[in-house]
């Protein structure tokens, strides 16, 4: 295995092993995507519009506000203890940073996305049949995309005086191609409509990943290298 | 140590040349799109907002913006300071044509359409790239140091870059797969030579005026930035 | 014969916020350059 991927995997590992240990920001993560969803359900009219309808909005709007809120913490330790400077002292390829960031960030975000999906298909009554595998391709894609930006987004907030406030702004308008896809696809799928009409939202989702992941790994050495 | 401000007096002393130059010209633009372009057959008087909203959108979207993108990635490249002193007040100057942009498109559009905001894919756009740019400006005032100011704004500018066609596609799909009650776009493909006239005319104008804000804003930042180091000296 | 909409009061209303923020980013400039040329911050 290359000297860059062990490097990689290894900075990966300790992230997740650090997250693993205390698992309070995996539990306040779950528990802020669960309230997002009651919240959504006690501020719509049911008389409105039908929750079928609403429901792959709903859930893909979830998932983006855990994602950010899950990113928040990704350089925050690194902040607080000034690890980031010992880590880019080390002979470590800049990229295997990025990418062991970025796999820990990706397990993370899919965690609370796995654990918040089960809660969404409680208390919208879907109806998951057929749809699961299809659905984890969904989440599996959207989330490649918006998590490679969020990596370097939270890599450059988190210098700033109002961290939390800034990776959102920042990142929003970046998550509104793959969302608004994975939301689309989602919607689809759900009402059991044929493959080929997702067809054109997974292609955009595809794309969005193979230009963001690789414009994410070109341009972090930029954050980080002085 | 004095700061040595000529450079800057002299560059701002060309952009207040410029600026004037282009409010004179803005001030033509209003007198012949008022007074001497013809009212649009079907529209009326509200349609003449078109000389004014097209002008300042092309200024704001790819003079202010397109230029914040191609300077962020000249300056991550090359790391001349110039590019990202540029970057900044490009984008400063694309906020103010894109205010002047995003109220003249719905007042016009109220009249027109029957309803100020439509999630139309050319609105969606404009506003989203609104969006980003004042991310772009916040995250450059939340940061002191030079050098992570520049590199942080340029990653943003790069990506942003990236972002425009994802947005077009995302849009674009989104309307070709939702039949939607057909809206009448209020922009003629094929202008009468008065009417083109005016508005070439205009995003000229615009092209001047943006010329001017940038320089002056560009020449603030230069004079700002040399005081400052003269003061840490 | 067709009738002209009346919207004419759009018309100004569009005009007159375009001039006011074209006028208000100028002076802006001009008070912010007034200063730099000076020294200040």
């Amino acid at each position: 295995m290359a000297d860059g991927t062990r490097a990689a995997l290894a900075i990966a590992a300790k992230d997740l092993r650090l997250e693993w240990r205390s698992r309070s920001a995996l539990l306040s993560a779950v528990v802020f995507a669960a309230l997002v969803l009651v919240v959504f359900n006690f501020a719509r009219d049911p008389t409105a519009v039908s929750t079928i309808d609403l429901a792959p909005s709903i859930l893909w709007v979830t998932f983006g506000f855990a994602a950010i809120v899950a990113l928040n913490r990704a350089f925050t330790v690194e902040r607080q203890h000034g690890a980031l400077a010992g880590l880019l002292l080390a002979p470590v390829p800049r990229g295997s940073i990025f990418v062991g960031k970025y796999l820990a960030n990706l397990v993370f975000v899919g965690t609370v996305e796995l654990v918040t999906l089960p809660l969404f298909v409680l208390f919208f009554n879907i109806d998951l049949t057929g749809s699961l595998p299809g659905l984890l391709l969904i989440m599996l894609l959207a989330s490649v995309g918006f998590v490679a930006v969020g990596t370097v987004f939270s890599a450059m907030a988190v210098r700033t005086r109002f961290a939390e406030l800034m990776l959102p702004v920042l990142l929003l308008p970046f998550m509104v191609p793959p969302l608004m896809a994975a939301a689309q696809a989602t919607a689809r799928l759900l009402s059991g409509r044929p493959l080929s009409e997702l067809a054109g939202w997974l292609r955009l989702l595809s794309l969005y990943d193979i230009a963001f992941v690789t414009l994410s790994i070109l341009i972090f050495p930029a954050v980080v290298d002085e | 140590m004095t700061a040595d401000l000529a450079p800057a007096r002299r560059i701002i002393r060309r952009g207040r040349l410029l600026t004037l130059l282009g409010l004179v010209g803005e001030v033509g633009i209003f007198v012949r799109a008022l007074m001497f372009t013809p009212v649009e057959a079907t529209q009326g008087l509200a349609q003449k907002i078109f000389y004014l909203h097209v002008p300042a959108a092309w200024s704001a979207l790819f003079l202010g913006f397109g230029l914040v993108g191609v300077s962020s990635a000249l300056y991550l490249w090359l790391e001349d300071p110039r590019l990202d002193r540029f970057a900044a007040s490009s984008a400063e100057v694309g906020v103010a044509f894109s205010c002047v942009m995003l109220t003249t498109g719905p007042i016009w559009a109220r009249p027109i359409w029957g309803t100020w905001w439509s999630w139309d894919m050319r609105l969606s756009m404009t506003l989203l790239l609104f969006l980003l740019f004042l991310g772009y400006l916040s995250l450059r005032s939340a940061l002191d140091d030079r050098s992570e100011r520049g590199r942080y704004s340029a990653v943003i500018g790069v990506m942003a870059l990236v972002l425009v066609p994802f947005i077009h596609l995302t849009v674009y799909l989104f309307r070709t797969l939702h039949p939607q009650p057909i809206v009448l776009k209020p922009s003629a493909p094929s202008l009468p030579p008065e009417m083109l006239i005016t508005l070439l005319s205009g995003i000229a104008v615009a092209g001047v005026l943006y010329l001017g804000f940038v320089t002056m804003r560009y020449g603030i930042a230069l004079a700002r930035e040399v005081t400052e180091d003269a003061r840490h000296e | 014969m067709n009738e002209l909409p009346d919207n004419g009061n759009y018309m100004v209303a569009g005009y007159v916020v375009a001039s006011i923020i074209y006028l208000v980013y100028t002076v802006s400039l001009f008070i912010r350059a007034g200063k730099a040329e000076r020294g200040e911050r």
